[in-house]
């Protein structure tokens, strides 16, 4: 491998990856991604800029996944320089993007070797379990059937009764006005 | 920074790329503020979101960050649903902005196990749109004696699609493949699974085909694009259909596209057109939906019908109001009531319309009232410019014995 080969992956990666304006620009560079350029990147990783690090990490993720299993070792290579580098987030997300290659899963067994996240996760799950029932609920309970979403949720708490009902409001007399008048229609429609 | 961060005014950071740059201070906010989402619930959620995301969509790292560790978190048996949809609304806002977050979703959702629904899934999510080869291929597997986890389609981005392609009349489903579409929201809606130590044990269908049965009458119903006149004869099936919910919320899609358009209480004259009268059968059969319905009739409520004649728009919004009545019937007070408190304080809303919902309100309920409706309601009733052409010299109208009931009964006024 020729060091200006490496110095060109270097070049490259900056100019396509460099803008610390867009954080979200990974995946650009998917398409002209190549075995060689990761060969080469696994050598000048260290000297890249921490940003452009992230954003040639995260770019993994966008590819397409014959091209991951065609490129396993080389990506598992540069993850792995990732998880030693001396900037937190790079690596941080080596420790998530681990797995990534073999998988196609995000690894989330890193509270060993990140403490923070490890830090922050435990006295989350702490409030959690001393949360109390907020009612706020994933969307896609919207649409549960009920046994489906008691089995997804549990079966949810009752809501407060602010008031008693003397009557039904207008909307009752409403639906018995449009029963009524649907089953005419169809009695008509029948006898045309 | 950090050591503003140390001595724990998170809150004192304000601005969003000093956070991300370090990791301590950005795990430190995002502790923060998850701890508040969790003890303050959805409206607090609602309020704070978008700061949230514009800190975590800062980079797609912050993203990932950000999503593994909600993702963990979301599996936990208490508080875990919770930050589940916490990780949604995030998602949902990241797709707003722009960024493609699916292969994050994907990567997270264990769904690389099954590549061919994941390539699929992709590929139609990255889009936000359907296609027939991608659902033909999730139908192929979902209706296979050993289908894939039903959360992998359970996700709110496909449901919406799959809504929306069958209960907006503009959508441009193939006829020939739509019962796949049918198939698959049925599946996402009715089908559970049971686990043991991780291990899918059964797969319970009981309620797939008449999930399946409903949606496709009322899709049915809707792409043959009738005249409300013409639709009378379907109401009955209507009201059956919707008490599943998610036609319940494709009946709310359909709605919302038929009142958007402009021509449409032109042509529809009745004094509660049928569109709007359905979507109080979807507020009595479906209290999760009371948030989305309200949404909903306060967009029509704010809407300005230019094309009306002012009376005529004054008894539509009444009919609006009435609906909001209903909603409030079947449990949903508070938000009703906060709503048209609002709109009373910002003095946009014509005095009559607000006399007319708390006349309507004093006509059906009745005591025991709680505290906290009280203290939101009674402002509105005492008031002289809404109540007081309303109640009579002796004081036995509704509105004097709702204040003296209250006065009596409540010692903290």
């Amino acid at each position: 491998m020729s060091s200006v080969a490496e110095s060109d992956t270097s070049l490259w990666l900056h100019n396509k990856l460099g803008s610390t304006d867009d954080l979200w620009s990974a995946q650009t560079i998917c398409s002209q991604l190549r075995q060689e350029i990761l060969r080469n990147a696994h050598s000048c990783f260290q000297d890249l800029q921490s940003h452009v690090k992230l954003k040639f990490l995260l770019s993994f993720l966008h590819l397409p996944r014959r091209h991951i299993e065609q490129w396993k070792s080389e990506l598992d290579e540069i993850v792995e320089m990732a998880v030693g580098d001396s900037d937190q987030w790079v690596s941080v997300l080596g420790e998530l993007l681990k797995t990534f290659a073999s998988t196609g899963t995000v690894n989330l067994d890193i509270e060993e070797n990140s403490h923070l996240f490890a830090e922050v996760t435990t006295e989350l799950k702490k409030l959690c379990k001393r949360s109390s029932d907020s009612g706020m609920l994933p969307l896609e309970c919207l649409v549960l059937n009920k046994t489906a979403l008691t089995a997804a949720v549990g079966q949810l708490p009752q809501t407060d009764k602010h008031f008693a009902l003397k009557r039904k409001p207008k909307s009752a007399a409403l639906r018995a006005e449009l029963l009524q008048k649907s089953s005419e229609a169809l009695t008509s429609t029948k006898k045309n | 920074v950090k050591l503003i961060s140390d001595a724990g005014f998170q809150d004192e950071i304000k601005s969003v790329s000093t956070v991300c740059q370090q990791i301590e201070v950005f795990s430190r906010v995002l502790k923060t503020s998850v701890c508040s989402f969790l003890e303050k619930g959805e409206e607090h959620m609602k309020e704070h979101l978008p700061e949230f995301t514009n800190m975590v969509c800062h980079g797609e790292h912050t993203y990932l960050y950000t999503q593994a560790l909600l993702s963990i978190l979301a599996q936990e048996s208490k508080g875990g649903s919770h930050l589940k949809r916490l990780c949604q609304e995030i998602n949902k806002c990241a797709t707003e902005k722009g960024h493609d977050v699916t292969p994050v979703t994907l990567a997270l959702s264990g769904s690389a196990s099954y590549p061919r629904a994941c390539g699929a899934l992709s590929a139609m999510l990255s889009k936000n749109a359907l296609n027939p080869a991608d659902v033909t291929v999730l139908f192929k597997m979902y209706s296979s004696n050993d289908p894939p986890p039903v959360d992998l389609i359970r996700t709110p981005q496909l449901i919406e699609l799959l809504t929306e392609a069958l209960f907006c009349p503009n959508s441009r489903v193939n006829p020939d493949h739509k019962s796949k579409y049918i198939y698959l929201l049925a599946y996402s809606a009715s089908v559970h699974e049971t686990h043991k130590k991780g291990v899918r044990k059964s797969i319970n269908r009981d309620e797939l085909k008449q999930t399946s049965q409903a949606i496709e009458k009322v899709s049915g119903i809707i792409f043959e694009n009738k005249s409300c006149s013409d639709l009378i004869c379907e109401v009955a099936t209507l009201y059956q259909c919707i008490r599943f919910p998610v036609v319940g919320m494709g009946v709310i899609r359909w709605v919302e596209h038929a009142v958007n358009d402009p021509s449409y209480f032109q042509h529809n004259i009745d004094h509660t057109p049928l569109h709007i009268a359905l979507l109080d059968e979807v507020s009595t059969c479906h209290p999760m939906l009371h948030p989305r319905i309200l949404e909903l009739l306060i967009s029509l409520f704010e809407s300005e019908f230019k094309e009306l004649d002012v009376l005529v728009q004054l008894e539509l919004k009444k009919v609006i109001l009435d609906r909001t009545v209903h909603l409030l019937s079947r449990g949903f007070v508070i938000p009703v009531i906060n709503y048209l408190k609002q709109c009373w304080e910002v003095k946009d809303t014509d005095v009559s319309l607000i006399r007319h919902f708390v006349s309507e309100v004093l006509d059906v309920i009745a005591p025991p009232f709680t505290l906290e409706f009280v203290q939101l309601f009674l402002p509105l009733i005492e008031n002289e410019n809404i109540t007081g052409s309303i109640r009579t010299e002796n004081e036995h109208d509704p509105v004097s014995e709702f204040i003296a009931h209250c006065r009596q009964t409540f010692d903290d006024l």
